[in-house]
């Protein structure tokens, strides 16, 4: 019995090596995914997209009755939209043209723009259910042209980034996992001066984004500021909307000031999903960090 | 043929836990209680308890295996739910021994080895650093949510597996080697 007991003290021992072992494995900062992992996560996606398929039919039968019942209301607002689009469209082709001038004159090419990018659609398939860790899979993966850091947004705006792509599908961490070794670089833009900061992590009690701001500015932000990414950081491409300024605080020290940031996206109800491959390719390893 | 049902069932429960919570309107998501599905954890307890034999140990094999498997695909940090998830069941395994399998017994271990295994996968989050949550607001926001909706899912399922997993305990460990 002694040595029964010895052995079960013995093998639980070893288990917490092995725990330990794995913890650190799996926490050094890993470019790519083991085989094994890549493996278990494609055929994981694949049997969660065979429930998807009937489950998503039926939500789309609903929502399409939904849709037919605003239809009404939402056409009237629509053509009301319209007809001031139509002064903008003027606006935008008049700016586009410019634009296109003044770029010639720089002799850039069109890849040079640091807005551009190629879109790549996905649906989003399961959410991590250990709620600490917020981060979804979406159905797209290397086979697609989805790699590491590039940026995950919906219409609204940023919702986050690629963490870890496998074959067909890939992880998505949510801006609301994100920490000060995630950060994106973002930017206010006004008339005449932007202000510079970067978004460094999420506040869980307010719920929104902590937004320091680097560069001291003479005027204040103000609440309802939209800060968009600045695509400095050589990873998402520029003027991704991120979020609204929320409320501004100095941090810790008093020394900056930080911005709450409320995210433009809503992270808890994301179906579809665009993976953002950024079109001009600095140097990779500079994007380790996802500034 | 029939072994391979169980690690089907574990596989597709565990596919399950993901596709539901993206399912699921978002309003569940938002508020402030976190609601953390075990589901996996609640079959094996039941597993343990009318699969196998005192000298079988496959819940606490297949606790390993899909503990892993959940660490790969919905977290990247390995190891955690491996190493809680077998523990738990290997110590609702010992304690089976000691009780006789009811519905009565199957409720309190199902109670006891998901509470502990939760705070176990807590206590390690809390040592490597992805949560900071303090130990009294997890009792209240995770814990205690997590537990009674679990529980929902333990006592559903109790008519549908008991027998089911009872009959096959019979059939296949009968004459097989203890492991």
């Amino acid at each position: 019995m002694s040595f029964l007991r010895k052995k079960r003290l013995f093998i639980i021992l070893i288990g917490f090596i092995i725990l330990v072992a794995l913890i650190g494995f799996s926490l050094r900062d890993r470019d790519n995914l083991t085989g094994v992992e890549e493996f278990i996560n494609d055929t994981v996606g694949w049997a969660q997209g065979i429930i998807h398929a009937p489950i998503n039919f039926i939500t789309d039968i609903v929502g399409n009755m939904d849709d037919f019942k605003d239809t009404y209301k939402e056409n009237r607002i629509l053509k009301e939209k319209l007809a001031e689009y139509k002064g903008l469209i003027y606006e935008v082709q008049e700016l586009k043209e410019e634009n296109e001038d003044l770029r010639n004159n720089l002799e850039l090419t069109d890849s040079d723009n640091m807005r551009n990018y190629n879109p790549i659609q996905a649906t989003v398939m399961s959410r991590s259910p250990e709620r600490w860790i917020e981060q979804v899979t979406i159905n797209k993966g290397k086979k697609d042209g989805v790699e590491a850091n590039m940026a995950v947004i919906t219409p609204e705006g940023m919702v986050g980034k690629v963490l870890a792509p496998s074959q067909s599908t890939s992880t998505v961490q949510l801006l609301t996992g994100f920490d000060q070794f995630n950060r994106i670089s973002g930017t206010v833009s006004r008339d005449g001066q932007e202000i510079f900061g970067m978004v460094e992590g999420f506040d869980k009690e307010t719920e929104s984004l902590i937004f320091r701001i680097i560069e001291e500015s003479k005027e204040d932000l103000k609440e309802g500021e939209l800060v968009v990414s600045s695509g400095m950081g050589g990873v998402f491409p520029a003027g991704l909307p991120i979020g609204e300024v929320k409320e501004v605080v100095p941090d810790q020290y008093g020394l900056t000031r930080t911005a709450l940031v409320e995210p433009a996206a809503d992270m808890y109800d994301i179906n579809q999903v665009i993976v953002v491959d950024r079109a001009v390719q600095e140097d990779t390893e500079n994007g380790e960090e996802g500034e | 043929m029939k072994r391979l049902y169980l690690p089907l069932i574990l596989f597709l429960i565990m596919v399950l836990e993901g596709v539901a919570l993206e399912l699921l309107p978002g309003s569940l998501l938002t508020n402030d209680l976190l609601i953390v599905p075990h589901w996996v954890f609640i079959f094996l307890v039941y597993i343990a308890i009318f699969y196998d034999k005192d000298r079988t140990y496959f819940s606490v094999m297949y606790a390993l295996i899909f503990g892993l498997v959940i660490d790969i695909v919905y977290t990247e940090v390995l190891g955690v739910y491996m190493f809680s998830y077998a523990l738990l069941i290997y110590v609702v395994h010992g304690l089976k021994k000691l009780l006789h399998g009811n519905i009565f017994v199957t409720i309190l271990l199902g109670i006891v080895g998901l509470a502990l295994a939760d705070v176990a996968i807590y206590l390690i989050y809390m040592v490597v650093g992805i949560t900071d949550v303090a130990w009294k607001e997890y009792l209240s926001i995770r814990l205690l949510p997590t537990v009674l909706s679990n529980l929902v899912f333990l006592l559903a399922l109790y008519p549908i597996v008991v027998k089911k997993l009872t009959a096959w305990g019979r059939e296949q460990l009968a004459r097989s080697n203890p492991i």
